[in-house]
């Protein structure tokens, strides 16, 4: 009885040794969380930057994962609301365990759940620039955008540099009057005068009178700070002939789809041009390509670059980093196909203006225009 | 001990033990299902007692927690001030609106809230100097109680279920005293009160200021809870989600703002795991217990029962 005890031991010990080291996919996956805006108002953008996302896991996974162990990334929907990003955040943090957050899509949302991980030293990669001052303080929540004010500049940039001394302004009464905030401020540094400035709601589907007041004013390029089509569709109803010139937000497939006719003679300030990538860019451009049939723009490469990022110093780490070492390995230089980053700057992104690139939108078709703001 | 009355103590006993065996992520849902009850229960004694829809509740919710907001991150106000001031307001407000829109009635009445809502919403967006627009007011303080700061989920779930819990009581008084007799008699025979000298239009502005107020508190606990505040919880939207809280419970019996508020809160959660089309399947949803129940949840053990007894 024994012996055959003891023999049943050693057959077990050695089929244990035999078995050698555990592969790639037997060990224990990383987990990391997403808080997308995939349905509601922010949706559009939720779902370029799932995209993105679940490329990088797959591709990720595809390469071996990290030292060994596969990426696992659990994506939750907080329906455009800062109320469900709360609720999520708690379910990634405490029940999934989550070792760093992808997300949020909206600045809400971002400085909602930005003040748990904050706190819990939790990495947080949101897709907003830097928002409230209370955000300045929070050096776990790393911004893959850029901040409002660098917008704005690089917009002005654009038209002090292109022979624009009077600009006209529509902008909605959300992600564009956020922008307007900062740029009221910055005519005289760039020597631009504001010859009528008009906002719309966030939700209106005409902005006539509006575009009719800023074409009156004659200006020599008119700047639109929105997240949809409404603007642009009603400048060119109304005859403004002069070039619009606009932000990352509305530089998307879908906004342009929705312009119809207006999607011509419009000068972005924007960070990937698909059909004319950066080398940077080209290897996120081709897999995206590869995966989807179609091009990505930049939410979708932000997205990428999120989940590269984290997996960058998960390399660092260690799959179980100890309290805050997953933030510390984040916060330095990342080169992502969205921008080159650093998140040991002030704004925990370090994008600047040398990372815009600017594209004329010409019958719907992006082009790169070679201007670059300085 | 009534029927009512033992649901009512197990209820509370339940809710007293959850911390103790939910998850924490449960523990944060039912924090928010506490703000919910507080804010429901003002339009539920609108909506139950007085036959009046409110559609503006979240316009009020809004103004408690941007006073917070506003009181204690740019005033440097203590907590407690902020919600005091948050709380008066939101019933001075009323009290200038509800003064000539409750001489309304019927459909006429529930768009003239909607219009409030509608204006609130707008205001909130607009006037950014006071509520950060679209960026909003972050780091807001915890809320403390003579140095005891209720800082982590467990002690802010007993804190705002304590206080929901208060105030359903006080309703409860309130409408089973003469104030509630009085109420009803409106609701259900405005006319005959009237002949017998009842004050119609000053009641009504009573319990809509009430109404007001307990949304401002909600969204006082909201904001400090959350510490931050921004337009996008105070739409129209979330008004009519506050509507639904008695419409789903049953909108007169007062407790029933209870059940209410934890279907909206957590019946949206579990529907999450179907993907992105959990918004339309919370419709369905609604459909559906609107439809088999009439009364409201709160009709259902009744209803249980007489098929028991058939």
């Amino acid at each position: 009885m024994r012996i055959s005890r003891y023999f049943r031991a050693a057959t077990a010990a050695l089929a244990l040794l035999s078995a050698g080291p555990l592969s790639a996919q037997e060990k224990e996956s990383i987990r990391l969380g997403a808080i997308l805006s995939t349905t509601g108002g922010l949706a559009s953008l939720g779902l370029a930057e799932r995209d993105g996302v679940l490329l990088a896991q797959k591709v990720l996974n595809a390469r071996g994962g990290i030292k060994g162990h596969s990426i696992e990334i659990v994506v939750e929907d907080d329906s455009s609301n800062p109320d469900a990003a709360m609720s999520k955040i708690n379910t990634l943090i405490h029940s999934e365990n989550v070792k760093a957050v992808i997300g949020p899509t909206g600045i809400a949302q971002t400085v909602a759940v930005g003040a748990l991980t904050q706190r819990e030293e939790i990495p947080l990669l949101a897709f907003t620039g830097m928002g409230p001052a209370v955000e300045a303080s929070r050096t776990c929540v790393l911004h893959l955008t850029p901040a409002q004010g660098l917008n704005a500049r690089a917009l002005l940039s654009y038209v002090r540099d292109n022979g624009g001394k009077t600009v006209g302004v529509l902008h909605d009464s959300g992600y564009g009057q956020v922008i307007w905030g900062v740029m009221k401020d910055l005519g005289e540094e760039f020597g631009v005068t504001f010859t009528a400035v008009e906002k719309f709601e966030l939700s209106a589907a005409d902005a006539t009178a509006q575009a009719a007041k800023v074409k009156a004013s004659e200006p020599d390029m008119v700047i639109v700070l929105s997240s949809n089509a409404t603007g642009f569709r009603n400048l060119r109803q109304v005859g403004l002939t002069q070039p619009i010139v606009s932000v990352h937000g509305t530089a998307l497939y879908d906004v342009v789809r929705a312009m119809g006719d207006a999607s011509d003679n419009v000068v972005y300030a924007e960070f990937l041009i698909a059909e004319d990538p950066l080398p940077n860019q080209t290897e996120f451009v081709a897999e995206f390509q590869k995966e989807y049939g179609r091009l990505p723009k930049h939410f979708e490469a932000a997205g990428w670059d999120a989940v590269m990022a984290v997996a960058a110093a998960l390399e660092k780490t260690g799959p179980e980093p100890a309290g805050g070492a997953l933030c510390e390995a984040l916060r330095g230089p990342y080169p992502g196909a969205f921008g080159k980053y650093d998140f040991s700057a002030p704004d925990m992104g370090g994008l600047t203006l040398e990372a815009f690139s600017y594209s004329l939108l010409t019958k719907g078709a992006f082009s790169r225009l070679p201007y670059h703001a300085k | 001990m009534s029927r009512l009355s033992l649901w009512i103590v197990l209820s509370v006993l339940a809710i007293c033990a959850l911390p103790f065996v939910l998850e924490r992520h449960s523990t944060e849902l039912m924090i928010f299902a506490a703000f919910y009850a507080i804010a429901g229960l003002g339009v539920g004694l609108l909506l139950g007692q007085c036959g009046i829809v409110n559609l503006a509740q979240a316009f009020f919710y809004g103004i408690g927690a941007y006073a917070s907001a506003y009181g204690t991150v740019v005033l440097g106000w203590t907590p407690a001030l902020g919600m005091l001031v948050g709380v008066g307001v939101a019933g001075l407000i009323a009290l200038a609106i509800g003064w000539p829109i409750l001489k309304l009635t019927g459909f006429f009445l529930a768009l003239a809230t909607l219009g409030i809502g509608i204006i609130g919403t707008i205001l909130f967006f607009e006037w950014d100097w006071l509520t950060g627009g679209t960026l909003g007011i972050g780091g807001l303080p915890p809320l403390s109680i003579a140095g005891f700061a209720f800082d982590t989920p467990d002690r802010f779930y007993f804190l705002a279920w304590g206080v929901a819990l208060g105030l359903l009581w006080l309703a409860h008084n309130l409408t089973n005293g003469r104030p509630g007799l009085a109420m009803r008699a409106v609701r259900d025979a405005a006319p005959a009160v009237e002949g017998l000298g009842v004050d119609i239009h000053g009641l009504r502005i009573k319990v809509f200021v009430i109404c007001a107020m307990l949304g401002a508190l909600a969204g006082s606990l909201f904001a400090h809870y959350v510490s931050y505040v921004s337009v996008e919880s105070f739409t129209v939207q979330r008004s009519i989600v506050f509507l639904l809280i008695p419409v789903i419970a049953g909108p007169r019996v007062v407790w029933g703002v209870v059940p209410g508020a934890l279907f909206v809160t957590l019946v949206p959660e579990w529907l999450t795991g179907f993907g992105d089309i959990h918004q339309m399947l919370f419709g369905l949803v609604l459909v559906v217990v609107v439809t088999l129940l009439p009364e409201g949840l709160t009709g259902l053990p009744a209803r249980l029962g007489r098929r028991v007894t058939r």
